[in-house]
């Protein structure tokens, strides 16, 4: 199979002062005050290899660093430590916190043609595509509505339909499922087997653990930002139960 | 460092810019015909008021505030838009990689949009209130291109600043206020008596040199000066050096910032 992700010790670490404070009066106290940074590590030496048309699931509790993984491998975080190598020539697709980079002044139209810049296609591109976004979305006149009046289903129904329409190489899915309803996350899970078939890797974060069992090729179980068991599916879903249960 | 820049998403950049434009004026009447109306209200009124308190003649300041102040407000929009850029793209920054300086791009070129309409509005009012042409307006687009760099530099320097720091804007907005009204914009720098404080001081205002570029030519018909070109470009090119190497080294820690 051919490597198309290769994460190689990873360690991300956050400074709790620069997400807290961004006054320059507090910055020059802790520097009068020699006041030490206090650091949150949301990665520890990470390292695992993605193959292509593999579809992975993330899973673990909140804070263990599966949406923190996601945004390494998108490129929005860059490593402290080690290395994130995504095969140059595939198209990558996040969706993050529910879009794709929607901007909540703009229609969903206008977001469609923004985002589809933004990937590298031309208007003429995106036009051709836009009838089955719309049809997929299902959200008929709301389309030239602007998006900060949507429904976080409607939102995440127009992301997810833009995302898998530009036919990505790579998907990156963060909770994208769970803001929807039954029929939504039926009609996604069809458009997602359509796309593994079809060969895209996909990397997933999601707490239902049954849809990834049955969605995914493999799954990853972080822990304090650690991987803690990789592998087959119904394996590390039922370890991963097992300590719930314990708790 | 010059990988950002090859690697820019230039489609996106225009596609950004013009989609913020036309948000600008959503919702208005006019929409698009305010890029052209706004800069006629405002350098109308000022012209009104402080040909009075110069004591000159209406046409005769009409040519000398135009010639300055139209470059001004680009100069002040580019750095105040720049400076806000990489905190008003958030919405993308932290959910695609993408290169932090299209951001700062797209500021400038949506403040040089504004600028090229204002300066059309102010070349037809010269038409009919200046009484002579001369070929140093052909100076102009090296003028332009200076100030550009310059403003550009400057708001990426700020822009960097600002990420880290949220109190740079207040400071930036005072100090630009500062600028202006202490540089020979509104009034003549002979209209100073000779030997003053206020005389000296304004050779040693940047703006001064700024201002320069674009009175020459088109209110003394005449061409900036060996001195003139000197500062400006040497301003421009330390910003603009810094700007870039700035916003380059920071970037990786943009992220937690945001």
């Amino acid at each position: 199979m051919q490597e198309i992700i290769k994460i190689e010790n990873v360690s991300v670490r956050f400074d709790h002062h620069a997400t807290q404070h961004r006054s320059l009066r507090t910055t020059l106290s802790n520097l009068a005050k020699n006041r030490r940074a206090e650091y949150f590590e949301a990665l520890k030496d990470v390292s695992f290899t993605i193959d292509k048309g593999e579809t992975i699931g993330l899973i673990g509790r909140n804070g263990a660093g599966k949406s923190t993984l996601l945004r390494v491998i998108a490129g929005v975080i860059k490593p402290q430590l080690g290395n994130v190598i995504v095969n140059p020539s595939s198209r990558l697709v996040p969706l993050l916190e529910l879009g794709i980079g929607f901007q909540a002044e703009l229609t969903g139209r206008e977001n469609c043609f923004l985002a589809g810049a933004l990937m590298g296609l031309s208007k003429k591109q995106i036009q051709a595509k836009l009838d089955g976004i719309i049809k997929f979305a299902e959200i008929g006149d709301f389309m030239d509505e602007a998006v900060k009046t949507y429904s976080s289903g409607m939102y995440a129904r127009l992301a997810f339909s833009l995302a898998t329409e530009i036919e990505p190489d790579i998907l990156l899915l963060d909770e994208i499922l769970g803001v929807g309803d039954m029929f939504f996350i039926r009609k996604c899970t069809a458009r997602m087997q359509k796309m593994i078939r079809s060969g895209i890797t996909t990397i997933m974060v999601s707490h239902n653990l049954d849809f990834l069992v049955t969605q995914c090729s493999r799954l990853i179980w972080l822990e304090h930002g650690q991987i803690r068991l990789q592998g087959e599916p119904k394996m590390v879903a039922d370890a991963y139960r097992k300590l719930g249960d314990q708790k | 460092m010059l990988i950002h820049f090859k690697n820019l998403n230039w489609g996106f950049l225009k596609a950004y810019a013009f989609t913020q434009i036309k948000l600008r004026y959503r919702h208005t009447t006019l929409g698009i015909m305010w890029n052209v109306l706004e800069p006629v209200l405002y350098l109308g009124t000022l012209s009104l008021v402080f040909s009075a308190i110069n004591r000159m003649s209406l046409s005769d300041y009409v040519v000398y505030l135009f010639s300055a102040l139209v470059p001004w407000r680009y100069f002040e929009a580019t750095i105040l838009g720049v400076m806000e850029s990489i905190i008003a793209g958030e919405w993308l920054l932290k959910k695609l990689a993408i290169s932090y300086f299209i951001f700062p791009l797209t500021r400038w070129l949506i403040a040089a949009i504004d600028f090229f309409c204002a300066f059309a509005v102010v070349l037809v009012i010269l038409a009919f209130v200046k009484p002579t042409w001369t070929i140093h307006i052909f100076i102009l687009p090296i003028s332009i291109f200076i100030t550009s760099a310059a403003a550009l530099g400057i708001g990426m320097l700020l822009a960097v600043a600002y990420t880290f720091f949220r109190d740079i804007k207040p400071l930036a907005t005072t100090g630009l206020m500062l600028t202006f009204f202490s540089a020979p914009i509104l009034f003549k720098a002979d209209s100073m008596p000779m030997g003053s404080l206020q005389s000296e001081l304004l050779v040693y205002h940047p703006v001064t040199y700024f201002a320069a570029l674009f009175q020459k030519p088109l209110y003394y018909n005449c061409l900036p000066s060996l001195l003139d070109w000197q500062v400006t470009a040497g301003i421009a090119s330390v910003f603009l050096g810094l700007g870039i190497w700035a916003l380059h080294h920071f970037t990786p820690r943009f992220y937690f910032y945001l």
